[in-house]
């Protein structure tokens, strides 16, 4: 049975992520899938998230007032779309939200407040019976091409896979809205920047490309069989949240190699369903040995290496089995000492490799704003596509 | 090596002379000497004065050592107050009594009362502006403390989508120079018994920007070097606890550090940052985290400042503390042992003057550690960690009230909270009478050289992470902050953190106090909105000139701050904050 998912998130302009961040990891100790959006989150950006991650429910931690309406712009906004079945709201606030405050919040809709001194059980207890037997099938066909509709078959997707999926062909995949869809792969290791580049990747997408075009992002965070996980790559996100981006967050559920045991499954869907142009599917961090995508005809049509500059002795590098295979290797946080050596012990490591000539390796400092190196790499990604 | 590094060695260094000198004066009879001369000096320059029971003691307790070696190694490791490593306290009389004839003694009253913080922050400019004045009535000296509303905390305008309900909650709303005007209206900011400070780190340097304008226009075009306060400005601390950024990490240092240099050039009596461990506590971490994580963002801060060029006599005297005070037994000597670090790490790393030297510091009682339970436990929690403060000679104080786990203090809260302190300081005979009443005790030392130990192991772990910012961009203190929190919740629920009223001696009846919150009404938040697109309509024609020369400033590596005074006379806020951020990136959080 796949675990309970709910999202979290501390509203607009409030940064106080300390009760939030215990009760995420106390809520995945227990087993429960936890997509958390970070602090500082508009109403739109948790409605969107809720939407596109199909969670079963929404908790808010606020902590510097204005909740009444923070709360009701919430369930305002998922009323007028109509979610099915109806996402449940809960939320807490130490003492800010006082006992009438709660009422309020109760008579529009709210669920549940915690409030000062609720033990972290009960909350884990009230979480599961709220959301454990909570049924949903699919959306209308009159929804279909709606981010819900698309949602949602991702979940029964989910729900259902047999570990078997057809293929893409490529290159690029001709949908039935006459797009083409191209698809990225980013892998490496924890820490390289893979979240941050595909951030500023989106951002440039945004930018340069027509307002109608779309972007989808499948993020895979680790997890174990059937226990819990903290899915938090939207939290960094900054420029991700936005209309025209679509993001999933998946967990491993014990699958090794980086990916999940439904990623070829969503992947399919999401390209099926026309929405986006620009598709990327970022693994956890890998080890040495690890090919998330294959190599023979590989789930996305390029793929990109991220790699911090300390991966180790040149010996080390001798083992990454990506570098034979990536189409791009990324060396990030190219300001960190060591950076040149790297880059030379990398490209004369490609230019040993039977595929010479066809691999890239670009610079990159992806957490700095207007990064060159990250322009290179989004043009290469556009162009060679 | 990073700085950080340099002060592990130094701090080493220093023990390390400490013995030596020991056995100096232990072995050269000249040397001794000198010594007990000098410490004859000493005993024979403190002066006495009578309790008002009549007991006649010394300012100063020294104890009866004979034994030069005793001696030395006293004052090599606890010190004198006023004196390096400043471990005893900052200054040397620093809580005394001032000395009273016989007539006086049995006269009317000495003192009028500390002037206390006011902290206030609420609806629009004006709300607060009235609150202020409310509060400071019977006060001779002003202290104007203020806290902004989370929009103001990110630089948002109140004109933004979804932030309506934001609005003046919290915290005051500011948005333009106007609102500034407005805050600080009718009080004297050029006198010397006026002085203000201002919560706030991310857009610090546009809000002080704001606030200098504001004095212009008031007092005239050279009031800069008069005004008197602190704005908190510690973006380091945003990173690890609070998250209340808005620039990534090297441009926020850069306009962070263009203030301080401003500051410490024409606003000699600001206070332009306050290095703050007290989110750093609230958000969990252990004290010696908090100790650790404050003082290495304090030395990163002097490390960055001076390979811009800026010279550490000027700012240092400038640089200020904020340290949290719980319960735990480390916050006995926490403070102290904050004290010593930092004298001897500016002194021997960084070669500053003794006004460098000193860590001057602002405690508050821990708010985490009040809770909902039997609530008015609370008032004791409070009382003793405000003792724990004094204990640790800070130089100022903020004590919370008991209420506050359920709403902003009550007045009568707030009172209570305040008298704490007089109770201690001027009631009680604890503090005024002599300087270290209740320090040197051979238990303090034993905690205090665990906890100096422990830091060191700390900035160990944090220097072999490249430093302060290398260990920030791995998230190290914010993963060991969380790490911390999540290990004392859990603690506490099972039950191997007492926490009385809570998890020990529940009392069965559940009793909330009367709570009154105070919250600004819609037509207050749609109030700001128009005030804010007035202003914006008045300065239309402005606007884009001064931000292009404002962009024009961080591009070619200008002063920020001082092209920032000019900029807020026709631009907002979140005009401002929104073209520095296409500029220079926006910051992005951290989990």
């Amino acid at each position: 049975m796949r675990p309970i998912r709910i999202l979290t998130a501390v509203p607009i302009c409030d940064g106080h992520d300390s009760a939030i961040n215990t009760i995420n990891l106390e809520l995945v100790r227990n087993g429960i899938e936890v997509v958390y959006l970070g602090y500082n989150r508009s109403s739109k950006a948790i409605v969107r998230a809720a939407i596109q991650e199909d969670v079963a429910a929404i908790g808010i931690s606020t902590y510097n007032g204005g909740h009444i309406e923070f709360f009701w712009e919430v369930i305002q906004e998922l009323r007028e779309l109509h979610v099915e079945p109806e996402m449940p709201i809960f939320g807490g606030g130490g003492g800010t939200i006082t006992k009438e405050d709660a009422e309020v919040m109760h008579q529009y809709g709210v669920d549940r407040i915690f409030f000062a001194g609720t033990p972290l059980a009960e909350m884990v207890v009230y979480v599961k019976r709220l959301c454990g037997g909570i049924v949903r099938g699919p959306y209308n066909v009159s929804l279909a091409g709606t981010d819900r509709s698309l949602s949602r078959q991702l979940t029964l997707a989910q729900g259902s896979v047999a570990g078997s999926f057809r293929r893409l062909g490529h290159p690029g995949v001709a949908t039935n809205t006459g797009r083409t869809t191209k698809t990225i792969g980013l892998t490496g290791p924890g820490g390289a920047g893979k979240s941050t580049l595909i951030d500023e990747l989106v951002y440039r997408y945004l930018r340069s490309c027509h307002a109608t075009r779309r972007v989808a992002v499948l993020s895979h965070d680790p997890s174990a069989v059937s226990s819990g996980a903290l899915l938090g790559d939207r939290a960094t996100m900054i420029y991700s949240q936005d209309d025209r981006v679509f993001m999933r967050s998946l967990a491993t559920l014990g699958e090794s190699g980086g990916l999940g045991p439904a990623t070829g499954a969503c992947l399919e869907l999401i390209l099926e369903s026309g929405l986006f142009d620009f598709v990327l599917v970022e693994t956890v961090g890998i080890g040495q040995e690890a090919i998330p995508f294959g190599i023979e005809s590989p789930l996305v049509e390029r793929v990109v290496l991220v790699m911090p500059p300390d991966y180790g002795s040149r010996l080390q590098l001798q083992k990454i089995a990506m570098i034979d295979v990536a189409d791009v290797i990324v060396l990030n946080k190219s300001d960190l000492h060591g950076s040149r050596t790297a880059a030379a012990e990398i490209e004369s490591r490609i230019g040993a490799n039977p595929n010479r000539g066809a691999q890239t390796l670009i610079r990159a400092q992806a957490n700095r704003h207007g990064d060159p190196g990250v322009d290179q790499l989004f043009n290469l990604l556009l162009s060679s596509l | 090596m990073s700085a950080l590094g340099q002060v592990v060695t130094a701090i080493e260094a220093y023990r390390q002379h400490g013995i030596q000198e020991v056995q100096k004066v232990r072995t050269n009879r000249e040397y001794a000497e000198q010594l007990l001369q000098k410490w004859r000096e000493t005993k024979a320059r403190i002066r006495h004065a009578a309790t008002p029971t009549g007991l006649r003691l010394p300012r100063l307790a020294l104890p009866d050592y004979d034994d030069p070696g005793e001696i030395a190694r006293f004052l090599w490791d606890e010190g004198l107050p006023g004196e390096f490593p400043f471990l005893t306290a900052a200054y040397a009389e620093q809580y005394l009594e001032p000395v009273h004839n016989e007539n006086q003694l049995n006269g009317e009253a000495l003192h009028d009362e500390e002037p206390t913080r006011l902290f206030a922050g609420l609806g629009l400019a004006d709300d607060t502006n009235a609150r202020f004045h409310y509060l400071s009535r019977n006060q001779r000296s002003k202290r104007l403390s203020t806290a902004f509303d989370g929009p103001t905390l990110y630089g948002v305008g109140a004109g933004e989508e979804g932030v309506l309900g934001k609005i003046g909650e919290g915290g005051v709303a500011i948005d333009t120079i106007d609102d500034m005007e407005r805050l600080y209206a009718g009080f004297a900011l050029d006198q010397p018994d006026v002085s203000v400070s201002m919560t706030v780190s991310g857009p610090a340097p546009i809000l002080l920007a704001m606030y200098v304008a504001a004095a212009k226009r008031r007092f005239g075009p050279d009031v800069a070097w008069k005004l008197r306060g602190t704005i908190q400005a510690d973006v380091l601390k945003e990173i690890q606890a609070q998250n209340e950024l808005i620039f990534p990490l090297e441009p926020s240092l850069r306009f962070l550090a263009d203030m301080v240099d401003f500051c410490s050039h024409t606003m000699p009596k600001w206070y332009p940052i306050s290095i703050s461990g007290y989110h750093i506590g609230e958000a969990g971490a252990t004290p010696v985290q908090q100790a650790a994580y404050t003082l290495s963002n304090g030395f990163a801060y002097v490390e960055y400042f001076r390979s811009r060029g800026m010279e550490v006599n000027r700012f240092g005297p400038r640089l200020s503390f904020f340290l949290d005070c719980g319960l735990d037994v480390e916050y006995v000597v926490l403070a102290r042992i904050c004290r010593k670090i930092w004298a001897i790490g500016m002194r021997d790393v960084f070669c500053a003057d003794k006004q460098a030297q000193i860590l001057k510091l602002h405690t508050q009682t821990s708010g985490r550690s009040l809770i909902a339970a039997d609530w008015r436990n609370n008032l004791t929690r409070t009382s003793l960690e405000l003792m724990l403060a004094c204990m640790n000679a800070t130089n100022s104080c903020h004590s919370n009230s008991a209420d506050e786990p359920f709403t902003t203090p009550s007045e009568e809260y707030a009172r209570y909270a305040a008298h704490a302190q007089a109770i201690l300081l001027e009631e009680s005979g604890l503090f005024k009478h002599m300087m270290n009443t209740l320090q040197g005790s051979p238990g303090m030392k034993v905690v205090g050289t665990a906890v100096e130990e422990a830091l060191l192991e700390e900035f160990n772990v944090i220097e072999h992470q490249g430093g302060v910012i290398g260990a920030v961009e791995r998230r190290y203190q914010r993963s060991q902050i969380q790490a911390s929190s999540h290990l004392l919740e859990r603690q506490i629920e099972a039950g191997i953190r007492p926490v009385i009223g809570l998890n020990r001696y529940n009392t069965p009846v559940e009793e909330w106090p009367q709570v009154h919150m105070i919250r600004t009404p819609k037509e207050k938040k749609q109030l700001q909105r128009e005030r804010l697109g007035d202003f914006q309509r008045r300065h239309a024609s402005e606007r884009d000139r001064c931000l292009d020369r404002l962009t024009n400033v961080v591009e070619r590596g200008g002063n920020v701050f001082a092209e920032l005074i000019s900029t807020v006379e026709h631009c907002s806020l979140g005009e401002i904050t929104k073209r520095l951020c296409d500029v220079v990136g926006k910051f992005r959080p951290m989990i």
